[in-house]
């Protein structure tokens, strides 16, 4: 019979044990403060739940076995208030294409590895941007904007990377910065470089970085989590090195069997296990936050065990790692916090959870260009999801002059990528056209992977800028597995992402067009909202933003749950992403990583003073 | 805002549990922090050895993920790499070199009986971030009261020790050593490495 078991106190509880607890709970744990990580899912071995089982195209890709159980909580979504949001009900297309996670590692486990720092602009986009085009330039590019600068500075957020990188393997050669130097204010510059190599380059890569060096822009390989040697961590930490067998990224997202793709379960939880002073939680749904709200305090945190047992885990102090909706569905099933409220009257809103979401995976459509290589060879699709491309990073932030555009930031750009889809590739990515299926489909097949042509091209998005309207709420329909409401999503892509797009095409044309590719081709215009959509990615940002301000932001910068200017509640937290504030980059994981770090430091201070001095916020 | 109605009751989800275990601590393969930090340091002093030396030893397995307890650092060279790397590391010499002679604590398990195992090799001792580092130069191993066998040659293999490049001694070569001398247990746990590197099932 199903009961209530009250846990022991402990320093510290882990919600989710994805990248960002797997930082937080081993830097702790390793200085001896007592630690719980608490995961709806399981622990995966790589070897022993991986190895025979993820070569499955249609279970890992279609079924999507190792993923989140959409069962147990999905989400609901529309593109603005005045819809009816719809449940997520598969993984598949349209609608949805990536999964979350499941257990330790989170969606990590399953990624494709691609990293990339986030430039210096990006953490001060909207004051850039207003001293420097002014002060309505931002109202009159992106409607009901809502934009704000991070509460650090790159500089101060660059130590940070540095610890997140070596933790977690990331293979490449700096970012591009011509200088290298702090006072380089356009590219992220690295104060030590990446601890691994990159990945072999592949042909195209190089006729891409040959090319885009003689257009006078700065390539540098792309950065990858999936280690390219055998590595150490800081922790101690051995990892294998990638064996480029192709079934890692493209649109099945497996899961890696030799532990090479970095995820906290095989950079970082084994050594807060190791230090005795971590426990780990498995298939523990955690669906509330004991909060006492006459002293801000959580006291403990409620989770199901898979026989439907209630644990209340108390602790001193919490970190919520979950991925982005899930933690802000926390905070608004809890009431911790101030939820965010639109007021579509006025185009504005007030509160903070759930506030200023934007998605870091740009839409399917938008203005694009193609071209034809004419090199061939034999294109089996092996290697892996991250490596062997170049990337520049001339096109994006505030990295040329945005004077009398209709857009702010850029795109990153690259080529050159193994294919790593595994073979076959399933290609439901996309949707169904005559292009996928039926005798078109196979005819295109028939020569795939001996061609004598390369198809190149890039659709170079601009980035999805936050405003009032998209948000996260609960959903007042649809529920849980328990009997919750699952979180709603609004959410539209910003006129940004496609003017962007219809602007940089040309730049990325006449790089197409230096590395000697024919039938160079800008694709039709697609304008802002012309177009819905037909599918959705996970890859939130915002929506529990770290700022300098508790009226717009949820996190301080110490990624303290802040409640005014001088109170906050004694929980802190970094989810996948959320905390971005919109970027430009391919990684919101790279820009979050930092903050991992940045919270363990505030823990410390926190549990460092609390009882003692009567502490319950950090001035970052 | 008010948390919603706290459920108290117990709710079994009917949904699929994938079961799963969480390794012990003695499971997991993690190098301490004393020896982690003197391999950083001596990787980083013998970058521009022009001998070839790698890490071996227990040290040497666990950098590639064999689950073994080093308490040590050694490093396998030439007896003029010994030379070599005893001027790079003066300032942190504890025995000048020397060629030694030494039976190991372990028999050579083989038919028909156990054999004693002899060392010989061009050696010096170092402390290194408090750790002890040996370097042997020309290392050569004996069975019992048979030859020497010759010093032990290889090619290295490379890992990435938070960013330093550290030659280690192959775990072929060590895995074809202990097969020689009848170590299977100690086969067994580069085998298990091997296969988790290579997508195999242990």
């Amino acid at each position: 019979m199903s009961t209530v078991i009250n846990e022991p106190a402990v320093d510290v509880v882990c919600l989710g044990v994805g990248y960002m607890s797997g930082v937080v709970a081993t830097e702790l744990a390793r200085q001896n403060y007592k630690v719980v990580g608490i995961t709806k899912g399981p622990y995966w071995d790589y070897v022993n739940d991986f190895s025979m089982t993820k070569y499955d195209e249609w279970g890992v890709g279609l079924g999507r076995k190792y993923d989140s159980p959409l069962p147990l909580q999905s989400a609901t979504i529309r593109n603005n208030s005045s819809q009816f949001a719809l449940p997520v009900r598969r993984y598949t297309m349209p609608i949805q294409y990536h999964a979350l996670g499941h257990g330790v590692g989170g969606a990590a486990q399953h990624y494709g590895g691609t990293m990339g720092r986030q430039g210096p602009w990006g953490y001060q986009q909207q004051s850039l941007t207003a001293s420097k085009y002014g002060s309505t330039f931002l109202a009159g590019i992106n409607p009901q904007d809502d934009t704000h600068d991070w509460p650090l500075t790159y500089a101060q957020y660059e130590p940070y990377y540095v610890e997140w990188e070596k933790a977690h393997g990331l293979c490449g050669n700096y970012n591009g910065s011509p200088t290298n130097s702090s006072s380089d204010t356009n590219f992220p510059w690295m104060s030590t470089n990446y601890p691994l190599p990159p990945h072999p380059l592949t042909p195209i890569a190089n006729m891409f970085s040959t090319a885009a060096s003689a257009l006078g822009y700065h390539p540098f390989p792309h950065v990858s989590a999936l280690a390219s040697q055998a590595y150490t961590n800081q922790y101690g930490v051995t990892v294998n090195p990638c064996v480029y067998d192709g079934y890692c990224g493209g649109p099945c997202d497996y899961a890696c069997e030799t532990g090479a793709k970095a995820n906290a379960a095989y950079r970082t939880i084994p050594a807060a296990i190791k230090s005795g002073n971590f426990t780990l939680v498995t298939n523990g749904f955690i669906f509330r936050l004991d909060y006492n709200t006459t002293n801000n305090q959580v006291t403990a945190v409620r989770y199901y065990d898979a026989q439907g047992n209630i644990h209340v885990q108390p602790a001193t102090v919490f970190f919520n790692g979950m991925w982005g909706y899930n933690m802000i569905r926390s905070y608004l099933l809890s009431g911790v916090g101030t939820p965010y409220q639109y007021n579509s009257g006025t185009g504005t809103g007030t509160g903070t959870i759930g506030r200023g979401l934007t998605n870091g995976y740009l839409p399917f459509k938008g203005t694009s260009v193609s071209g034809t290589l004419n090199i061939g060879g034999n294109s089996y699709p092996a290697g892996n999801g991250s490596g062997g491309s170049v990337d520049i990073y001339d096109l994006m932030d505030d990295n040329f002059d945005h004077t009398g555009l209709n857009f702010i930031g850029g795109s990153q750009v690259g080529m050159g990528s193994y294919m790593g889809g595994g073979p076959g590739n399933i290609t439901f990515a996309g949707g169904a056209s005559s292009g996928n299926m039926g005798s078109t489909f196979k005819a295109t097949q028939q020569n795939k992977y001996l061609p004598t042509k390369t198809s190149v091209g890039s659709t170079p998005l601009a980035h999805d800028l936050p405003t009032f309207m998209n948000y996260i709420d609960l959903d007042p329909h649809y529920t849980d597995a328990y009997g919750d409401p699952v979180a709603r999503i609004t959410h539209e892509w910003t006129a940004n992402t496609y003017n962007g797009a219809t602007y940089l095409v040309n730049k990325v044309k006449a790089i197409l067009t230096q590395m000697g590719a024919s039938n160079v081709t800008v694709g039709s215009t697609v304008s802002p909202y012309s177009a819905r959509n037909d599918w959705w990615g996970h890859h939130l940002r915002g929506g529990c933003r770290v700022g300098s301000d508790p009226s717009f932001a949820a996190y301080s910068g110490y990624n303290q749950l802040f409640l005014t200017a001088t109170s906050g509640v004694n929980i802190f937290g970094a989810g996948e992403i959320t905390n971005t504030t919109g970027d430009n980059i391919p990684s919101g994981t790279h820009a979050a990583g930092p903050q991992s770090y940045r919270a363990a430091e505030g823990i410390v201070k926190y549990l460092q003073n609390v009882g003692t001095s009567g502490v319950n916020y950090l001035a970052a | 805002m008010p948390a919603l109605n706290l459920p108290n009751d117990p709710r079994l989800a009917s949904i699929p549990v994938i079961q799963s275990r969480v390794p012990n601590p003695e499971e997991l393969v993690v190098l301490s922090k004393p020896l982690l930090d003197a391999t950083i340091a001596a990787g980083e002093l013998l970058a521009d050895c022009s001998a070839k030396w790698a890490i071996g030893g227990d040290l040497g397995e666990i950098l590639f993920g064999v689950n073994v307890q080093p308490d040590h650092v050694t490093i396998l060279t030439t007896a003029n790499g010994c030379d070599e790397i005893n001027k790079k590391l003066a300032a942190v010499r504890v025995e000048a070199p020397r060629t030694i002679e030494r039976r190991l604590n372990r028999n050579a398990e083989i038919q028909p009986k156990p054999q004693p195992i002899t060392i010989k090799a061009y050696t010096s001792q170092f402390a290194i971030k408090g750790q002890k580092l040996e370097v042997h130069g020309d290392l050569q191993i004996r069975v019992g009261e048979w030859e020497w066998g010759d010093p032990i040659d290889y090619d290295p293999e490379y890992v990435y020790v938070v960013g330093v490049k550290v030659p280690v001694v192959p775990l072929g070569l060590k895995k074809d050593l202990y097969f020689g001398l009848g170590w299977l247990d100690r086969v067994k746990k580069i085998n298990e490495a091997v296969a988790r590197a290579h997508h195999k099932i242990v």
